[in-house]
């Protein structure tokens, strides 16, 4: 009997770990359509997710991720309506049947933009907003509040007014807004979309500290390179569908290629093994951080030299700025000493932390605002002589947000207006010139839409349409360029920059996404704190750790690889700034 | 970081360590006592007053006031020339240069004072109450928190709706002009100015609603409070002081013409 009773146990606890505990969130056979959409935005969805885990929701634009969280709280079909069948449980709550109130016991989440979350002034106060209308106890309340702040790390601006914060603070402010309401799960929308890179890091480490605390998180992001090896599961959508849940390594290694073709924003790493295996030259596991890929390549060859070299533009000088300034109405002095160049035909960043001067240095650009002292030039004259619309028909700038820019009622008035603008009134060349444009960026299809009622990706295509179809700008301002778009759109806007630089127009952008830079840009000029303090390129801003630090930017996770090569003596040529570079010059 | 005339300053001024409540009733008083004046002379003392508690009493910087300033004087100067040039009148006065109606002048005057009155007290009610604080009061005296909350939030985006206008203002400036006659293309521009904004402020609005709702918002017919409202003694002797200034100028101004 004595040695009998062991055996027993030991059969019987493979048993009990085969049970499964209840998932905290369950989908299923769910389909939901958008009140007065004809097609659905998720279908036959089946999916499951656990108390404490940390899950990645990837896929394209429009594939259904933003409605599948809005799921999660009741939002949908409560408040937003639309046609929902299937089962969505949260926290053993029927979705559809608990009030979205009572779901937030269970649901917190964080919008991309926080800025419409918070409904109170102060920092504390909107702290205290969620557990207040739970009717918790005040002192419990402040008690939550303090852990909250010192979770984010904002104990010190508890008393300031939530416009007075930066990006950063405001997306921290947000996260300790849904933590105190101590819900088992959390559902955060591209909670770093408009934050500087190092900022962004600071927000990573936070959703990693969350998932230490035992939390659920359900995360949405292109920025994956920090939590591939971190995440538990990984749900890719496509067209409303999941196509594949697993750990991040299985649905990489079983989905990439697909993932590729869906323009999913995966690390750089990652594409190299993907695209290496597709191409037939790579039989190793997938490497999912950059410490796999080294050691996945630390027998690599590389030829000597990178083919892959970008223009440099030596030209004409467009625009030229000594030691200018602003200085906002409030004294808050934006601009301090700015001097640099714009020559014709470059593609040139500015970039920097939140805050740094780089949309007012745009707006000077475009004449929106004049220096308040030192001297600019544009075109030959003094900046200060430049009137707006003049400026107008030189210098195109696409906003961030299109729709603000947008006049009329369908895509190709738009384009008619901006032809208008320029004195070009006769019927036959506008009508040609517009179907010319409409069929350059590819949105013929979409000639009689409203421009609100456009894809993001069209949107953003309309804008740079309706501010280059008069032919003469010479230089185009594009603000964020990858906000809010996969891998596939940003291709094309790339692709679509890159033929305006091949017809003599000068490219500048404003940008956090230090890929893009390092893949597409000559020269950088790096902002911080209103002050110029870079200008060069990539590769000589990339080498100077210091300097990406005070400017709040990171280096992308293809250079941190090269670089970990290096540290192991393999001789990696310089220039590899693309994942397409790196293939190229492997041997 | 571009500055905004409609919000919150929190300068730890006399006025803005006074109760929201207090303030929301002074602002109620200044605005029924207006109505009661009989002659332009005594509003125009209410203005100066007002002017005197928004520089030295709630320390507006000159600059925000400046920015304001079009708001303020917008509805008011609008009504002064409409009453101006349209009321009745059977006496003339030469003003610049100009010969005008004295009861239209002495109308548009009492118009302009009203509204210009209303207008400021309502503005530095904004600009020293911390919103949330006025909504605890109101809740306090009574108010269900779902209507105070609807007051509270509108305060609360008349800032971010501001910087809506300018963000659209400032992409419009850079698109041109598609017409040669200046007002069409005026008109076009207010037209897209409210067409933009009102899109982008409902989207925005449905928004908020959606991120209040999943926060609790409305879970149940009362909720608790961190901060509890409480009256303060500055507000009451406030209240005190203007309402005894408030009976010897209505009385004092009857003692003048009426206009």
């Amino acid at each position: 009997m004595c040695t009998f009773v062991p055996f027993v146990v030991y059969l019987e606890e493979p048993s009990l770990n085969q049970i499964t505990p209840e998932p905290l969130v369950r989908f299923e056979q769910v389909t939901y359509k958008h009140y007065g959409k004809p097609a659905p935005a998720l279908s036959d969805v089946n999916l499951t997710i656990q108390r404490g885990s940390f899950t990645l929701l990837v896929g394209p634009s429009g594939s259904g991720k933003s409605t599948l969280c809005m799921l999660l709280n009741g939002i949908i079909p409560q408040i937003l309506g639309g046609k929902l069948t299937g089962s969505v449980t949260v926290d053993g709550h029927d979705i559809s049947k608990t009030p979205v109130q009572e779901l937030a016991k269970s649901t917190g989440m964080l919008f991309q933009d926080p800025e419409w979350m918070f409904a109170t002034l102060k920092v504390e106060d909107e702290i205290a907003f969620g557990p207040e209308n739970l009717r918790r106890d005040p002192k419990q309340i402040l008690e939550s509040v303090e852990q909250s702040l010192n979770f984010v790390g904002l104990q010190h601006l508890r008393k300031n007014l939530v416009w007075a914060l930066s990006g950063g603070q405001t997306q921290k402010l947000g996260l300790a807004s849904v933590i105190a309401m101590e819900t088992p799960l959390i559902v955060l929308d591209e909670p770093t979309a408009n934050l500087d890179p190092a900022t962004t890091h600071s927000v990573h480490q936070l959703i990693l500290k969350l998932r230490d605390e035992g939390k659920a998180v359900l995360l949405v992001t292109k920025d994956l390179d920090e939590f591939m090896a971190e995440a538990d599961d990984m749900i890719l959508l496509a067209e409303g569908r999941v196509i594949a849940q697993g750990t991040p390594r299985d649905v990489v290694t079983q989905h990439g290629g697909k993932m590729l073709e869906l323009g999913v924003w995966l690390p750089e790493p990652t594409e190299i093994g993907l695209r290496l295996k597709a191409a037939g030259r790579f039989n190793k596991p997938v490497p999912i951080t950059v410490e796999e890929a080294l050691n996945v390549f630390a027998d690599a060859k590389f030829s000597a030299s990178n083919p892959n070299g970008k223009l440099v533009a030596e030209s004409e000088t467009l625009i030229h700025a000594e030691n200018i300034e602003f200085t906002y109405g409030n004294n808050f002095k934006a601009l301090r000493g700015v001097s640099f160049d714009i020559k014709q035909g470059e593609i040139v960043a500015i970039v920097g932390q939140n805050g740094a001067g780089k949309s007012t240095l745009s707006k000077l650009l475009v004449g929106l605002q004049k220096p308040t002292a030192g001297e600019m030039t544009m075109f030959g004259r003094s900046a200060k002589r430049w009137k707006v619309q003049e400026l107008a028909n030189q210098i195109a700038l696409v906003f961030q947000n299109p729709e603000h820019q947008f006049l009329c009622d369908t895509v190709r008035e738009e384009l008619e207006y901006s032809l208008l603008a320029q004195g070009i009134d006769d019927s036959v060349i506008v009508a040609s010139r517009v179907d010319e444009m409409l069929a350059r960026l590819d949105i013929t299809d979409t000639a009689d839409s409203h421009p609100f009622s456009l894809s993001a990706g069209a949107k953003r295509r309309l804008g740079v349409a309706t501010m280059l179809i008069g032919g003469s700008a010479k230089l185009l301002i594009v603000d964020e360029p990858t906000y809010g778009q996969d891998r596939r759109l940003t291709e094309r806007l790339m692709q679509l920059i890159n033929n305006l630089r091949r017809e003599g127009i000068t490219v500048l952008m404003i940008t956090h996404d230090m890929r893009l830079v390092d893949a597409h840009i000559d020269r950088a000029i790096v902002m911080a704190n209103g002050e110029k303090i870079f200008d060069g390129s990539p590769d000589m801003l990339f080498q100077s750790p210091d300097l990406v630090e005070r400017a709040s930017l990171r280096t992308t996770t293809l250079r941190r690889l090269v670089e970990g090569l290096r540290a192991r003596n393999i001789s990696v040529p310089d220039g590899l700034n693309t994942v397409d570079d790196f293939i190229g010059a492997l041997q | 970081m571009s500055e905004h005339s409609l919000r919150y300053i929190d300068n730890n001024s006399f006025f803005t360590r006074i109760d929201a409540l207090s303030k929301l009733l002074w602002v109620l008083m200044v605005i029924l006592t207006t109505f009661q004046l009989t002659n332009n002379i005594s509003r125009a003392i209410m203005l100066a007053v007002l002017l005197f508690v928004m520089i030295f009493l709630a320390r507006i910087p000159f600059k925000t006031a400046w920015q304001a300033l079009p708001i303020i004087l917008i509805m008011g100067s609008l009504l002064f020339f409409v009453h101006l040039f349209t009321a009745p009148s059977t006496h003339t006065i030469t003003l610049a240069g100009f010969v005008v109606g004295k009861e239209g002048f002495d109308k548009g005057l009492q118009y302009f004072f009203r509204i210009t009155i209303m207008v400021l007290a309502s503005f530095i009610l904004i600009w020293t109450t911390d919103i949330r604080d006025l909504m605890v009061g109101l809740v306090s005296i009574g108010m269900p928190y779902r209507y105070a909350f609807t007051i509270f939030m509108a305060l609360r985006f008349l800032p971010v709706v501001q910087q809506e206008v300018d963000a659209v203002k400032a992409a419009h400036a850079i698109r041109g002009r598609a017409t040669r006659s200046p007002i069409r293309h005026r008109i076009r521009l207010w037209q897209r100015y409210m067409f933009t904004v009102i899109v982008n402020g409902l989207r925005k609005a449905e928004n908020t609603a959606l991120a209040i709702e999943s926060r609790g918002f409305g879970a149940y017919p009362d909720r608790t409070y961190t901060k509890a409202f409480y009256w303060t003694k500055t507000g009451i002797l406030l209240l005190i002081l203007f309402l005894a200034f408030a009976i010897w100028l209505i009385f004092w101004g009857k003692t003048l013409p009426t206009s």
